[in-house]
């Protein structure tokens, strides 16, 4: 019998947060115009409501009108004065997102420096949006392979308030590893990723760490140990969506490394294809899925594509193909960036 | 199967009650508490003091003293405003409820909502008058005492009620839902399931206006718990992630979601263990694991728990630092976060009390991918168990299902491994009889019989708690390992303690049968007889009677004196009772039935065969008595007699061939009694239709190049028919005795007298003239022939077309290289040589004819829109000339494969050699690309080590010596050696020697030097590099000796390849005029080097000549 927890239960729970765009001050929240959001006029401008706070970034401050007993007053707050951010998922980050996983990383910069330089005055208030948005632009510069452009970024944002934030610090320390794994430096870089495994908490970089081991694990033609680092991804971070096909991927590579005339038993050639065959089907728009297509011998990509269409359609799924799974939505709640 | 609750999710539910129970505000508003009471603005009297005292007793929880107190205050102030008698009243009904008194509970708060129709009004706040909260709570008391309807019927009339709160509403809706599970908590499964669906309908309309509030998210969660009892998983699922997407985030709700989301994965496990349908338990183990995945572990959790206690110890250290002296509304503040923090490190510590937890998600995240046939993914599921929870409480299943993973991963000797450590670090487990088992299981599966026996004795040794029936399964395995290794008197000895050890055994007929056998296979067929008799008296109709039955007809003709009719009389009974029998053994067995029905008759034919020959010898003694025709006439009968038999063993052994595609021995015993019998006997078609009928079953068949290289002989010796033999033998007969009478008038003329010379010659021109009439006759029997053999080997090569022409198209059958390369030989075999200029003489078959019947054959024109079928059109010509020993015709086939393909239209096969022909001719960048796709696709082909190889030499080439040395190491570490093995191991030696690993080189050097079947230019080779390491270490004139030892033995010994010979001529020569000072010694030997026929034409000979002039 439960019902004696209902009522405290109850008293327990604070109402939930309503997830407009809003800045608290002191004592005083206002809701602000999001300056992504916009109306279908040629060329589309911001749009703006004139009861809500607007930014003028060169100001530093932030405008709105009140309307009181019939009287406008124009209110002015300094940026600096905002104590908290309330922001959902700024639409050009999520954009910005989905390019590094598509493989845009052009698109995901252009996207993501939008969201930094809006964040950039209130960048170390909880809240904002501006750590995770670097930490996107750390991903784009990444995929791009630019050594020169990623040093000169985290060498800046190291030096940031937000560097120091836990995550944001695994986050850099994890784009450093990749940056040594790209100068070969692949014994050192499965060491540190090692260590590092068992310091983070995240899905998220867990599964980017075991991508990054993998990955170096894989270049030492550690064939067996990079398959199974890879496919801790798929087995236990199944929803991180922008990972997944990377490591399988990885998994598909290794298994064909791991291929030898002795082992022939295994048919390690038919898993590795499985694996690129679940690529196509479960992540058809991303970058690994076109990766996935070169490396399939062309009768398989053939019937993976033809398979892909029909899931599509809405057929049933092939016997064992696990389909793509959507984040779960309690990490992506607006308190998600705090 | 495994899934119960766990023990992590009853310890992380029991945390989370105890949160909420410990987070219960005593009274309502706490504002409102502290508003003293009006009667004491004015100054403290009593009943004021009373009031406080009261209050403070309860929000101490000290329930019974503030009983009390209400109680007397409830005497004592008699004449009061109402609204002040129904505060009292209501807090009286709070103190019973908490001291769980429900009898009076119910009673005051019935009276409560009785006397007070405007309830506590405005005193406790401004917003609620209790009333509510008091019907709640009188509900909760009637739930406690059972009285449900009581209870039902109350919440009704607040859902019904439009002026009711909203919220209280909400919780009306929730709490009839709640009651009516609990009223069904005992009732059988259906009524339980009815009340989960009333319950889901009555909280669908709690949350039919969303899910903002908290008391909206309560009715949400139940409706989630609902849903996932009636199995409505997606239906949960969906509402979960609203729900969460809704959350606060407070450790309650994180763990509150995360045992939630776990539930619905087990629901959902649960499902698919009992789903009859095989798509939709897919479905529901995909669900489960999504599930279990979506599930945070232990570290994300503690995190959790961590931040959450942080931000709420600020805030107590805030509230503390702003309101050192706090009113009673912020002291009530501080105390209750101040409690909250004690309840969210309670929380934390039991969770981290649970060590198991993280490894229960790998375990049934494990679980769900064994299932979805991914065993991959469940082998690192397992791992991750062992690696990072090995004291997991149910650490054993997990091994368990991880060697079930590593079995059908293929991992046999790892699952072994497995088993063992699991034996002995678990010797007193449940499952250790079964891991016990799979042990030796998985040896006898490979056929390893000795090993098997060997685990399963290790077991029998070392596991001390097997149950009785594994015992029994091990004697019986250990048994049966003995019959497969064939070790018949062991084995014998085995089943006979098995009869005796486990009289009842569920196996005791198989025993039987096999004990019989084991008599058998040794011989002893009087034994056999008796054990057979005893399994056929036990098991008149036992599963193995078929092939008692035949074995009683091989102990027949076994034994001495052989009865021959009875053997073949009990095989044509066996065929009459079981033609019709397509059981796969009975299937299996005819072939042998028919072969003993063969063997019984070739025994027949040899005895006639010891008639026909005494017969012979009777007829040689007799040979001028008049019993001679007796023993002609007995000798033909007897002949007739064998060739009678014979061919009924003959057709029994085709019989035999014809029924034996699933008895892969008996067909290889037959045939080849076939092959011995047909041929000779001119039954060529016979031979070619047998052997056609069998290539057809399976051209994938690992034999059936055998099957069909029988095909084509046997087509081509069709056309030297028999009849062809008689016919000319006919004609001689003819001519004979015609020759024979002109000779004898030659001879006649020759030595009568008077007989004049030209009458002489016209005589001899007679003879002349009918020898070469019979000349002619043959020369045409003997043309109709050959056109006969012609068309015969036109047929074969048109079956061989055929089989070609089946598979070109497709690019994985790697058999129809090896088709094409016989089809090529055939027609290189054809082709007449001639001297190179020489003009052949028209009409000859020359490499021209054989090209253009070659395409003809591979019907390239009818396949010009594959790709595949073009490129092994190119292949088969580079075949060809290979045979014809043309070089550049292989070359340009090769690059027009090259020029036109991609590596991925094409195959390992011609991957490989054309790849090994590019390099050759230094196109290495194509070349790498058809060597990268073989690593990259092909690894296991028997090609594999060419890209290894080829990419090796291009990366030596580049000078990338480690990258080199790395694609050399992994292609021998992993053995992939199967033509390259010698290429690999002199790139790694030079490899190494250029990166200056000389004690590795050397070893690698001699290895090749020494090593006969090697020998070649990569001895020369390894010789020179040998020389030329010793020189680049050399520090002294005994260095140089030493190189120049080396350098000696390359090019004294092998002069042929001149290349390295005129290397080490020239790397001596220079030693001695530029590190040993001994230039005369350098000019005898360049000199000796320019002598050379074979040298002067190579790049040293020439640097040679200039580096003499200067000496």
């Amino acid at each position: 019998m439960r019902l004696s927890f209902f009522l405290p239960a109850l008293a327990l729970l604070a109402a939930a947060s309503s997830p407009a765009q809003t800045f608290v001050f002191k004592g005083e929240r206002w809701e602000i115009n999001d300056p992504f959001k916009m109306d279908s006029s040629i060329p589309p401008k911001p749009v703006v409501d004139a009861k809500k706070g607007t930014i003028n970034v060169i100001r530093g401050e932030i405008v709105r009108v009140s309307n009181t007993g019939g009287m406008e007053v124009t209110l002015t707050r300094k940026l600096s004065e905002v104590t908290e951010v309330i922001w959902p998922l700024p639409s050009r980050l999520k954009d910005a997102q989905d390019n590094v996983s598509r493989g845009e990383p052009a698109k995901a910069l252009d996207n993501v420096e939008a969201v930094l330089k809006f964040f950039e005055p209130i960048k170390n208030v909880p809240g904002s949006w501006w750590a995770r948005a670097s930490i996107v632009k750390l991903d784009a510069l990444d995929r791009l392979e630019n050594d020169a452009a990623t040093e000169s970024f985290l060498t800046a944002f190291e030096k940031e308030e937000a560097a120091k934030l836990p995550e944001v610090a695994t986050q850099i320390q994890l784009a450093r590893l990749m940056q040594r794994a790209r100068k070969g430096e692949h014994d050192a870089v499965i060491k540190e990723s090692t260590e590092l495994l068992t310091k983070v908490d995240t899905a998220e970089l867990q599964a980017r760490l075991h991508l990054v081991k993998g990955n170096s694990l894989f270049a030492s033609k550690k064939y067996e140990a990079a398959m199974a680092t890879y496919l801790r991804i798929p087995v236990f971070f199944g929803s991180e969506t922008e990972i997944v096909p990377k490591a399988m991927l990885g998994a598909a590579r290794s298994f064909r490394g791991m291929d030898s005339p002795s082992l022939r038993d295994q048919k390690l050639d038919t898993v590795a294809n499985r694996y690129l065959y679940d690529i196509i089907v479960s992540y058809p728009v991303s970058k690994e899925a076109e990766e996935a297509k070169k490396m399939l011998p062309k009768e398989e990509r053939a019937k993976a594509e033809a398979d892909q269409k029909k899931i599509a359609a809405g057929g049933p799924l092939p016997d064992g193909v696990i389909m793509a799974k959507p984040k779960l939505a309690a990490e992506e709640k607006v308190e998600g960036n705090k | 199967m495994l899934i119960k609750e766990s023990r992590t999710y009853k310890l992380a539910k029991a945390a989370l009650l105890a949160v909420l129970i410990a987070l219960t505000p005593v009274t309502s508003d706490l504002k409102a508490q502290a508003r003293p009471l009006p009667a004491a603005e004015k100054k403290e009297d009593p009943l004021s003091l009373l009031y406080k005292d009261a209050i403070k007793n309860l929000e101490e929880k000290k329930y019974k003293q503030a009983l009390v107190l209400f109680e007397e205050l409830d005497t004592k102030a008699v004449d009061v405003e109402p609204k002040l008698k129904a505060v009292v009243s209501f807090q009286k009904s709070l103190c019973h409820f908490f001291i769980k008194d429900w009898p009076r509970a119910e009673a005051e708060l019935t009276a409560f909502l009785d006397k007070f129709p405007k309830g506590t009004e405005d005193f406790l706040s401004d917003t609620d008058n209790r009333r509510g909260t008091a019907e709640l709570l009188l509900i909760e008391a009637f739930s406690k005492q059972g009285k449900w309807e009581l209870a039902l019927v109350r919440l009704e009339k607040i859902r019904t009620n439009s002026l009711a709160r909203p919220e209280e509403r909400v919780n009306a809706f929730t709490l009839s839902a709640q009651i009516i599970v609990d009223r069904a908590k005992s009732s059988p499964e259906d009524v339980k399931r009815a009340a989960y669906a009333q319950a889901i309908t009555l909280l669908k309309q709690a949350t039919a206006d969303g899910i903002s509030t908290p008391e909206r998210r309560e009715a949400a969660y139940k409706l989630v718990e609902m849903y996932t009892k009636l199995g409505l998983t997606k239906e949960a699922t969906q509402l979960k992630n609203e729900i969460d997407a809704k959350s606060s985030g407070s450790p309650v709700e994180v763990v509150r979601s995360n045992f939630q989301r776990l539930e619905i994965g087990d629901a959902r496990f649960s499902g698919a263990e009992t789903a009859a349908d095989e798509n939709f338990r897919a479905d529901f183990y995909r669900q489960a694991l999504t599930n279990y995945q979506g599930t945070l572990r232990r570290a994300n959790l503690s995190s959790s728990f961590g931040r959450a206690i942080e931000a709420k110890q600020n805030e107590v250290d805030t509230l503390t630092k702003n309101f050192p002296k706090p009113n009673p509304e912020q002291a009530a503040n501080l105390e209750k976060t101040k409690q909250e923090v004690v309840q969210f490190k309670k929380i934390q510590e039991e969770f981290n009390a649970n060590k198991d937890y993280d490894a229960f998600i790998s375990y049934r995240i494990g679980l769900c991918l064994l299932e979805l046939k991914r065993p991959w993914e469940a082998h690192v599921a397992f791992l991750d168990i062992f690696e990072n929870s090995p004291g997991f409480s149910r650490i054993s299943g997990a091994y368990y299902y991880h060697i079930l993973a590593l079995r059908r991963i293929g991992r046999n000797n790892e699952a072994q491994a497995k088993c063992k450590e699991f034996i002995s670090k678990f010797p007193k487990d449940e499952q250790v009889s079964s891991i016990a088992l799979i042990l030796g299981d998985i040896s006898q599966e490979r056929e390893e019989f000795p090993e098997a026996i060997a685990h399963y004795k290790w077991v029998q040794a070392n596991v001390k708690s097997l149950m009785p029936e594994v015992v029994e399964e091990i004697d019986f395995r250990i048994a049966a390992c003995l019959f497969s290794q064939v070790d018949w008197a062991p084995a014998q000895k085995a089943f006979e303690e098995f009869l005796k050890k486990h009289e009842r055994s569920p196996v005791r007929q198989q025993v039987l049968y096999m004990n019989a056998l084991c008599s058998f296979f040794q011989g002893k067929y009087k034994e056999t007889k008796a054990d057979f008799d005893k399994y056929e008296k036990e098991y008149p109709k036992g599963q193995f009677i078929p092939d008692v039955r035949y074995r009683q007809a091989i102990v027949k003709f076994g034994t001495s004196p052989r009865d021959i009719p009875g053997t073949i009389k009990l095989c044509e009974d066996w065929l009459k009772d079981y033609s019709k029998d397509n059981t796969e053994e009975v299937m299996s067995q005819m072939p042998e039935v028919y072969t003993l029905i063969g063997d019984a008759n070739i025994a027949l034919a040899d005895e006639i065969d010891k008639k026909v020959k005494d017969a012979d010898r009777d007829v040689r003694l007799n040979a001028k008595t008049p019993k001679k025709a007796e023993f002609v006439e007995i000798k033909a009968k007897s002949e007739k007699e064998k060739e009678v038999v014979t061919n009924k063993a003959i057709d029994a052994y085709e019989a035999a061939a014809r029924s034996a595609r699933t008895n892969p021995q008996a067909l290889e015993f037959v045939l080849g009694e076939l092959r011995k019998l047909l041929p000779g006997r001119g039954e060529h078609k016979r031979m070619r239709d047998l052997f056609k009928e069998i290539f057809d079953w399976n051209h994938n068949d690992p034999k059936a190049m055998t099957y069909l290289y029988e095909v084509i002989r046997s087509t081509e010796r069709m056309g030297d028919m028999p009849e062809f033999a008689a016919e000319s033998e006919k004609v001689r007969k003819k001519f004979s005795a015609q020759l024979a009478d002109a000779r004898k008038a030659v001879d006649t003329l020759e030595r009568k007298q008077g007989v004049t010379q030209p009458e002489i010659d016209v005589a001899k021109a007679s003879v002349r003239k009918l020898s070469a009439e019979l000349e002619g006759e043959l020369a045409k029997v003997e043309v109709k022939r050959q056109v006969s053999i012609a068309d015969q080997k036109k047929r074969a090569l048109k079956i061989l077309s055929d089989a070609v022409s089946e598979s070109i198209n497709d690019r994985t059958q790697e058999g129809t290289e090896k088709l094409i390369v016989f089809l090529a030989e055939k027609l290189s075999r054809k082709i007449k040589r001639v001297k190179a200029g020489t003009t052949p003489e028209p009409g000859t078959y020359t490499s021209t004819e054989a090209e253009k019947e070659l395409v003809k054959l591979l019907r390239l024109d009818d396949h010009r829109e594959s790709l595949v079928a073009q490129a092994r059109g190119f292949f088969a010509l580079g075949q060809l000339a290979i045979f014809t020993r043309e070089p550049e015709k292989t070359a340009a086939n090769f690059a027009k494969i090259a020029a036109n393909y991609k590596a991925e239209e094409l195959n390992p096969t011609i991957l490989a050699m054309v790849g090994d022909s590019l390099l050759a001719k230094g196109d290495q960048k194509k070349a790498a690309d058809y060597f990268g796709y073989i690593l990259e696709h092909s690894r296991s082909s028997e090609y594999a080590d060419y890209g290894f190889a080829g990419l090796a030499e291009i990366a030596f080439d580049n000078k990338k010596y480690a990258e080199a040395l790395s694609l050399c190491n992994e292609a021998i570490d992993n053995n992939i050696l199967m033509s390259k093995e010698l290429d690999l191991r002199f790139t790694r030696a030079r490899s190494l020697a250029e990166l200056s690993k000389y004690a590795d080189a050397k070893k690698e050097f001699e290895e090749i030097a020494k090593t006969k079947e090697w020998r070649g230019e990569k001895t020369a080779a390894s010789l020179y590099w040998l020389g030329l390491m010793a020189e680049r270490q050399a520090t002294n004139d005994m260095g140089y000796n030493e190189a120049i030892a080396y350098y000696r033995r390359c090019h004294m010994t092998w002069k042929k390849y001149e290349v390295w010979a005129a290397k080490s001529y020239f790397a001596s020569a220079k030693l001695f005029a530029n590190k040993l000072n001994q230039k005369d010694a350098a000019k005898v030997l360049l000199k000796e080097m320019l002598e050379k026929d074979r040298i002067k034409d190579t790049r040293e000979a020439q640097e040679a000549k200039s580096f003499l002039l200067g000496l």
